[in-house]
């Protein structure tokens, strides 16, 4: 089934875009801008993990074709996006006095900064992590399902930073103070939580899931400067799609924007798919549209249902 | 009143920025004049940059009209500009692959009517959202209009892009030969025109030493003058046209939409309709200055929809000050000088990186220091009516009355 390898590399995708959109909601309901600069901190986090890979090496040992060293060089990439994030909120951000729509454009500025640093630093060209690229798993190809053992490393991966996520938000203090100044950040603040520490905090969270979804979108295709710029149309996508300020629709929207963009390339082999049609009907849709179809949907919706999936009402 | 004291009763009248701005024209026109006596600026390509600098102008015109007037976030200013030069592109060059050959006037038409159905498009479902939305929607349907351009082959010839498009003025009965038909000149700067100042009261000899060079003007610089002509006439009359209606009734109203819409609503306005007239109106302007680009350039290609042309726009107007198209204007200029100046910052060899991220990061650090410490722009609007300041910090007391603030100058 050809339905089959569509979808679970609608999964790995999905993946990736999840560990974006969580964080640039969560930007958006507690900072209350909409972030720019995320993708390009997804990118920072990618090539700090790079360079911290390149310095340490493998470190033996392996897990799902991934040696030891890959892990320490993903937490490395995390902390680097992180850090640059809380440096950012510090230095630029904290001593604004814009509304968000400053913000915004202030944050389009941040992103062709964290760019350009990047793009001088290894220059324009793509480069890879120098890991072995693997064959298919075996047992798996009679499905026709073409998945390695490291797009099952990156699903669950996410999976375990998802749910580590779920359980701050619902049943620590922390997740349950970020609630409530998303929800009305007057009210937290007379209520005596430090608001601009668990804004540090949101950062924190936010870009540091970012940068691992760099890393594994590194590890998915290649390495680009322009990598996170390119995807933060879809992370935007799939955070509107699933309603701004629900950080549990943007994982929805993630995975159905994930899907959506994998699922193109089977436009043009509809027959094949489907039933009741002939075999070579299909139409004339290539995978290159992948994005743009993603994206129309998202507008479709939104003209429907402004608020998106599962947002409150505007 | 002698022109002197007219002038310097002016002068007195200028903001501090706007003294700063005129000091920085002159300053600059003073450089540009020196590169051309001295031969380092070739007039065909000084030429070339004014053309380009109205195209921004345009560009910067059609955004303002958008965000600065009424407050929308539109970022798929490259899509219109695209859109602009594709339209024309596509129905008078020889390589398109659809018509080709037709008048360069009937580009222009169908190039405007495409931009105004892009408009539409993509105003109809963005336009009722919040802001944010818009600017978030807008980017996303201007790379799905690039991906269109850039993979429907049948239609837009791809990445190869259209080549033989001819000039604006190809057809039209005297200007198409004008340029073949005017004679050569040839200015010729002798190496004896040695200029020499001294400061008196420090005495430091300072020597201007302009270097023998010979100015050729040939059949290209009088096309790139045509060519300069013609953006000058798109800028005028945009100029003059924006000044009109936003003077109008219907201009007002675009400017209470922007500081408060929910107000424009409660006096009975349709502000979804309003919004997308000045959306359709702004989109025009930058699918006009796409015109113009395809046929200085007389080569089309999807790169120029790149998104980063959006966010030179968007520098040049928040430069420049949003809602004031003087501003614009200024905002135009600077970024052409960034966009070209760097191009010659790769012939110093002491500069260790490549000069496309350090044109990023110019642009990146522009936009944080100007949102930082003066998001009003380097020359906002003045003596404004409505804006968001006025209603939240207006004085207690006028220092003049009212009917003098009513009668009282332009809008800018």
């Amino acid at each position: 089934m050809v339905l089959l390898d569509h979808i679970a590399s609608g999964l790995i995708f999905s993946s990736i875009i999840i560990l974006g959109s969580i964080g640039l909601s969560l930007v958006y309901s507690i900072a209350d801008f909409a972030n720019f600069a995320h993708g390009d901190t997804m990118t920072v986090g990618a090539y700090s993990s790079f360079v911290t890979f390149g310095a340490i090496g493998g470190l033996g040992g392996a897990v799902l074709g991934l040696p030891l060293g890959f892990f320490v060089a993903l937490l490395a990439g995390i902390a680097v996006a992180a850090l640059v994030a809380v440096i950012t909120e510090k230095v630029v951000y904290e001593g604004m006095d814009l509304d968000s729509i400053g913000m915004l454009i202030t944050s389009i500025g941040i992103a062709f900064i964290y760019r350009a640093v990047v793009q001088m630093w290894f220059g324009a060209d793509a480069v890879r992590y120098d890991i072995q690229a693997l064959r298919p798993i075996e047992w798996l190809l009679p499905y026709d399902v073409r998945v390695t053992e490291h797009d099952v490393a990156i699903v669950i991966s996410a999976a375990v930073l998802v749910t580590g996520l779920h359980v701050l938000l619902q049943y620590s203090d922390l997740g349950r103070k970020m609630r409530a100044m998303a929800d009305n950040p007057d009210l937290a603040r007379v209520s005596g939580i430090r608001t601009d520490r668990i804004k540090l905090w949101t950062w924190v969270i936010g870009a540091g899931l970012a940068g691992s979804g760099g890393v594994f979108l590194g590890l998915f295709n290649l390495l680009r400067p322009r990598m996170g710029f390119d995807l933060l149309l879809l992370i935007f996508a799939a955070v509107i799609l699933g309603g701004i300020g629900s950080v549990y629709g943007a994982m929805l929207g993630a995975f159905l924007i994930g899907m959506i963009h994998e699922l193109t390339p089977l436009l043009s082999q509809l027959g094949a798919v489907l039933p009741y049609l002939p075999d070579t009907f299909g139409l004339p849709i290539g995978n290159q549209y992948g994005s743009a179809i993603a994206f129309v949907i998202m507008v479709i919706v939104l003209l429907f249902r402004p608020q998106g999936i599962a947002g409150e009402a505007v | 009143m002698s022109a002197v004291t007219r002038a310097r009763a002016h002068w007195a009248d200028l903001t501090r920025a706007e003294r700063g701005v005129t000091w920085f024209v002159v300053g600059f026109a003073a450089l540009l004049l020196f590169g051309l006596l001295s031969g380092a600026l070739a007039p065909t390509y000084f030429l070339y940059l004014v053309g380009i600098a109205g195209m921004y102008a345009l560009l910067s015109f059609g955004l303002n009209s958008q965000w600065g007037f009424t407050g929308l976030i539109n970022f798929s200013v490259a899509a219109f500009f695209g859109v602009g030069a594709y339209g024309t592109a596509l129905m008078t060059a020889e390589g398109s692959p659809l018509a080709g050959g037709f008048n360069p006037l009937i580009g222009l038409v169908v190039a405007l009517v495409l931009a105004a159905v892009l408009a539409l498009l993509i105003g109809i479902p963005t336009l009722r959202l919040r802001a944010d939305y818009l600017a978030i929607a807008s980017l996303g349907l201007a790379e799905v209009v690039r991906t269109i351009v850039k993979n429907e082959g049948q239609w837009t010839n791809g990445t190869a892009g259209i080549r033989g498009i001819p000039s604006f003025f190809e057809g039209w009965p005297v200007l198409a030969t004008f340029p073949e038909s005017m004679p050569g000149l040839e200015i010729v700067v002798s190496p004896g025109w040695r200029t020499t100042f001294t400061v008196p009261v420090v005495d430091v000899g300072l020597e201007f030493v302009i270097p023998s060079s010979t100015l050729l003007l040939g059949t290209s610089f009088w096309r790139a003058l045509l060519n300069v002509a013609l953006v000058l006439a798109f800028v005028g009359l945009s100029y003059a046209l924006l000044r009109r209606v936003h003077r109008s009734p219907w201009g007002r109203v675009l400017r209470t939409i922007r500081s408060d819409e929910d107000l424009a609503r409660a006096l009975g306005k349709h502000t979804y309709s309003f919004k997308m007239q000045s959306f359709v109106l702004g989109s025009l302007l930058m699918a006009l200055a796409g015109v113009f680009y395809a046929h200085l350039n007389l080569f089309v290609s999807p790169g120029d929809l790149d998104p980063i042309t959006t966010f030179y726009v968007w520098v040049a107007v928040i430069l420049g000050g949003s809602g004031s198209n003087r501003g614009a204007l200024f905002g135009g200029v600077v970024i052409v000088s960034i966009r070209e100046g760097t191009r010659f910052l790769n012939e110093f060899a002491w500069i260790p990186v490549d000069v496309a991220p350090l044109r990023f990061l110019m642009i990146g650090v522009l936009i944080v220091l100007l949102m930082r410490f003066r998001p009003q722009g380097v020359l906002p609007p003045q003596r404004e009516l409505i804006w968001p300041t006025a209603v939240d910090k207006a004085p207690s007391r006028p220092d003049s009355g009212v009917r003098d603030v009513k009668a009282g100058g332009g809008d800018e």
